[in-house]
């Protein structure tokens, strides 16, 4: 039988991720708290993706830290959107 | 290491260079970020906006159906980052088996992603239903765009098989599913 890898664990990760963050909305009723969790699972399987898949893991720190730097910003954009819409 | 060290070094890419594939896929790949960057900013703008109209569209959306989706795309990211990795040790024929897979899984992305406007288009919504389908269908079809792209690309590069080509088009693919799993819960999940 063959050793699960990087690449493997990598899948599991995401499955399980994407199957938690579609739970997240039924499971926690306040919305903050609820966006904050399903946008974080996005940024975790992002980064999996970024180091595993697209293969940045051994890249230099400037091509990593831009791809990351872009799902950060835009996920975190959503989640301060978010957090106005239940403010006002 | 990388396909494109042992072969293209000094090829005038600079520091692009020092990632895998063909440099110019990444320059398109930092372009689809920033369009697609912007795009997401304009729908999240757009929601701060019209918080009830957005509410009121995103409960018509079938989420589960999307999130069937997120699953079908990561598991084709999978197969595709392991053709990479066989091509990469020298073994074309086992390279193409998990490329012709993450093509298959493409397919059944875009197959499940027409069902779901099927239903949406069903029910009497469209383009111009109103600004959050309006932004919807612009996102999600330019996405689906990328897909189909991604799957053609995917088709070239599988015919050689070789470790520059391959993680070229992969590189593209992977792009395309990382698109995916940050406009999933923007479009669909956050209330």
């Amino acid at each position: 039988m063959m050793t699960p890898d990087r690449l493997d664990m990598t899948w599991i990760v995401l499955i399980g991720l994407a199957l938690a963050t579609i739970l997240v909305p039924s499971v926690v009723p306040r919305p903050l708290l609820a966006n904050a969790l399903l946008l974080a699972f996005a940024a975790a399987k992002g980064r999996r993706i970024v180091l595993d898949y697209l293969d940045l893991r051994t890249a230099p720190a400037l091509w990593r830290g831009l791809v990351s730097a872009w799902i950060f910003i835009v996920l975190m954009f959503a989640w301060l959107a978010s957090a106005a819409v239940d403010l006002i | 290491m990388w396909a494109t060290e042992c072969e293209q070094e000094g090829t005038g890419w600079g520091i692009l260079e020092d990632l895998p594939g063909d440099p110019m896929i990444w320059v398109l790949i930092f372009s689809e970020l920033a369009a697609f960057g912007l795009f997401l900013g304009a729908f999240v703008i757009a929601r701060v906006i019209h918080p009830a109209m957005f509410a009121s569209g995103q409960a018509v959306l079938d989420a589960r159906l999307a999130g069937l989706n997120t699953v079908v795309l990561v598991t084709s990211g999978w197969a595709a980052a392991r053709g990479t990795k066989s091509t990469r040790a020298g073994e074309s024929r086992t390279s193409r088996r998990w490329l012709v897979g993450a093509m298959v899984l493409g397919g059944l992305f875009v197959t499940i992603k027409v069902f779901e406007y099927g239903g949406e288009i069903g029910h009497g919504i469209g383009l111009e239903s109103s600004t959050f389908f309006t932004l919807y269908f612009l996102l999600t079809g330019f996405h689906l765009l990328h897909v189909c792209l991604g799957i053609v690309i995917l088709a070239v590069v599988c015919r050689r098989a070789e470790a520059v080509l391959v993680e070229t088009g992969t590189a593209f693919w992977h792009m395309v599913d990382l698109i995916w799993i940050v406009m999933f819960p923007i479009l669909y999940l956050v209330r």
